[in-house]
């Protein structure tokens, strides 16, 4: 069996003299979606920001596609087909949806023009077509969301890391923003996502991890999991 | 008569703007003071002066005060900003620019004296005049606005249009973001640079022009003023640092016609504190906005 697409081995993170994860081992197979869940603090975001060189390790090793990512500048990395949608979406509000849109195509151009990805962005959200030309922070959260998801349109990252993608939004959006994550993960992306809303969450993903204080308790199915509501709502609390 | 001084405030503003357009482009990139910038103003002229003196013809040499202006950015960006990237680190990397630029001052003075030198310009762009709107207009202050307009033209179209100038905003905006986006921080940091200084020599050198010397205490006594004016105009703003170097030019010119002489300079300086107080965000806008470093 080959190498799983994205492998982390225990994985040690700190703040100063705050450990934010200690020891996290996970992994990704090709194509795989797998969430990690945890309360506010336990070390999600933390984790995603050390996967991408935002933050530098203390201990342990990151492998992606079996190349170890150590030393490898963060914007490096990115360009290698790994997309991370950050906390907040990441648009840049000053530039216009097409401004942004094209920072995300030239990172990873792909064998298409920039106009055949838009096209594409269009056909999925007709929305960015009226708001092309509009600067991305007078977008609403909604649309603003939108356009986070077509960047990974645009880009065809093999390896999608989500924070949060349900932060903040209406309901009518959470669906909408979990259906094209779910046409993305038809495509065969491996989609790594990081989330509280886990009910929703679980139902997405092949597997989950729980985080908590930095470490992951415990793992399983994303259906094994859904069922053990005991286990769900002590470490998520309400869940 | 005052139609005049506003012409030549107008020719003194697009010297400033072009020294504060470089402070702006470097704040709204990295939040930080460049110092270096006004003596890299001040070396500009001397570029020339030394260029002219090795053979070189006026136009070469202009083009030269450009470019090693913008290398000596990377030098300022190497050893005063690289090291210093956390946002407390500002006073840290706004000092040691400092001292950059009091180096350049002393380099200067061990090789061409404290005095002022002649530039040599030709004759010809101080004695005709051009009509202008029923104005004569000194020839060299043509060539100064034309310049300087071609300088901003290609400075917005590199801004508003290129994939450089998309990052350099990008940035701008989020460092953070901008890398997850792929973009190359550290190269766009020294893009700015480059930029940046490049225009303050380009500054510098059409200031010596004007004057036909170039002097080393030029930095402390215009090049600085480019703060003010940045101030003025809201730091982080392209717009704003034109249109306030125009501002002050004018201001400067008209004290000038007047009899306020020198006073010109402390309206500057007195307008800056004003601005400070009542619009922190500048004049003319002020649309730089800080990313929340969490």
């Amino acid at each position: 069996m080959s190498e799983p697409q994205l492998c982390v081995t225990d994985l040690h993170v700190a703040y100063g003299p705050i450990k934010a994860l200690r020891g996290v081992t996970l992994h990704a197979n090709e194509g795989e979606t797998i969430a990690v869940l945890g309360a506010n603090g336990s070390g999600k975001t933390t984790l995603l920001r050390a996967i991408t060189n935002m933050l530098a390790r203390q201990q342990g090793t990151v492998r992606i596609n079996g190349a170890e990512t150590a030393g490898v500048a963060a914007h490096q990395l990115i360009r290698q087909g790994l997309l991370h949608v950050p906390e907040g979406r990441g648009t840049i509000g000053r530039l216009t949806v097409r401004e942004n849109l094209r920072l995300a195509y030239d990172l990873r151009p792909t064998d298409h023009s920039f106009e055949e990805a838009l096209e594409r962005v269009f056909a999925r959200f007709p929305r960015m077509g009226e708001r092309i030309a509009q600067r991305a922070g007078n977008l609403s959260g909604g649309e603003q969301q939108m356009l986070t998801l077509a960047r990974a349109i645009v880009n065809r990252p093999r390896l999608l890391l989500v924070d949060e993608p349900s932060l903040g939004l209406s309901p009518v959006m959470v669906d909408e923003a979990f259906a094209v994550l779910r046409e993305f993960r038809a495509s065969g992306m491996t989609i790594l996502i990081v989330e509280q809303n886990a009910h929703k969450t679980l139902r997405f993903a092949d597997r989950a991890y729980i985080l908590r204080q930095g470490q992951i308790v415990t793992s399983g199915s994303g259906a094994d999991l859904l069922h053990d509501a005991t286990m769900l709502s002590h470490y998520l609390g309400s869940g | 008569m005052i139609a005049e001084q506003i012409v030549n405030g107008i020719v003194l503003g697009s010297m400033y703007a072009l020294v504060a357009l470089g402070y702006t482009l470097v704040f709204g990139v990295l939040d930080k003071l460049n110092f270096a910038l006004s003596e890299l103003f001040m070396l500009g002229g001397f570029i020339v002066i030394g260029s002219v003196g090795l053979g070189a013809p006026l136009w070469l040499a202009g083009m030269l005060a450009l470019v090693i202006c913008g290398l000596l950015g990377l030098v300022v960006e190497f050893v005063s900003f690289r090291k210093f990237t956390s946002p407390d680190a500002q006073v840290t990397a706004a000092l040691s620019s400092l001292a950059v630029g009091l180096i350049m001052i002393d380099l200067v003075q061990k090789t061409w004296g404290g005095e002022p030198v002649a530039v040599p310009v030709p004759i010809e762009w101080r004695r005709a005049s051009l009509a202008v709107f029923g104005m004569q207009v000194q020839t060299m202050k043509i060539i100064i606005l034309a310049l300087t307009l071609v300088l901003m033209a290609a400075l917005h179209v590199l801004i508003t249009r290129t994939a450089m100038g998309r990052n350099i905003r990008a940035v701008a905006e989020s460092p953070t973001f901008a890398t997850l986006l792929g973009v190359d921080v550290k190269r766009v940091n020294q893009q700015t640079f480059f930029i940046a200084s490049a225009l303050a020599g380009a500054g510098g050198l059409m200031f010596s022009l004007r004057n036909g010397v170039a002097a080393s205490d030029v930095g402390f006594t215009f090049g600085l003023k480019a703060l003010a004016i940045m101030a003025i105009g809201g730091m982080g703003d392209l717009r704003g640092a034109v249109l306030g170097a125009i501002l002050v030019g004018v201001i400067e010119s008209l004290a000038i016609q007047f009899g306020f002489g020198k006073l010109g300079e402390v309206i500057v300086w007195a307008l800056m504190i004003l601005v400070l107080l009542v619009r922190p965000s500048g004049l003319f806008g002020g649309a730089h906005v800080t990313e929340q470093r969490a």
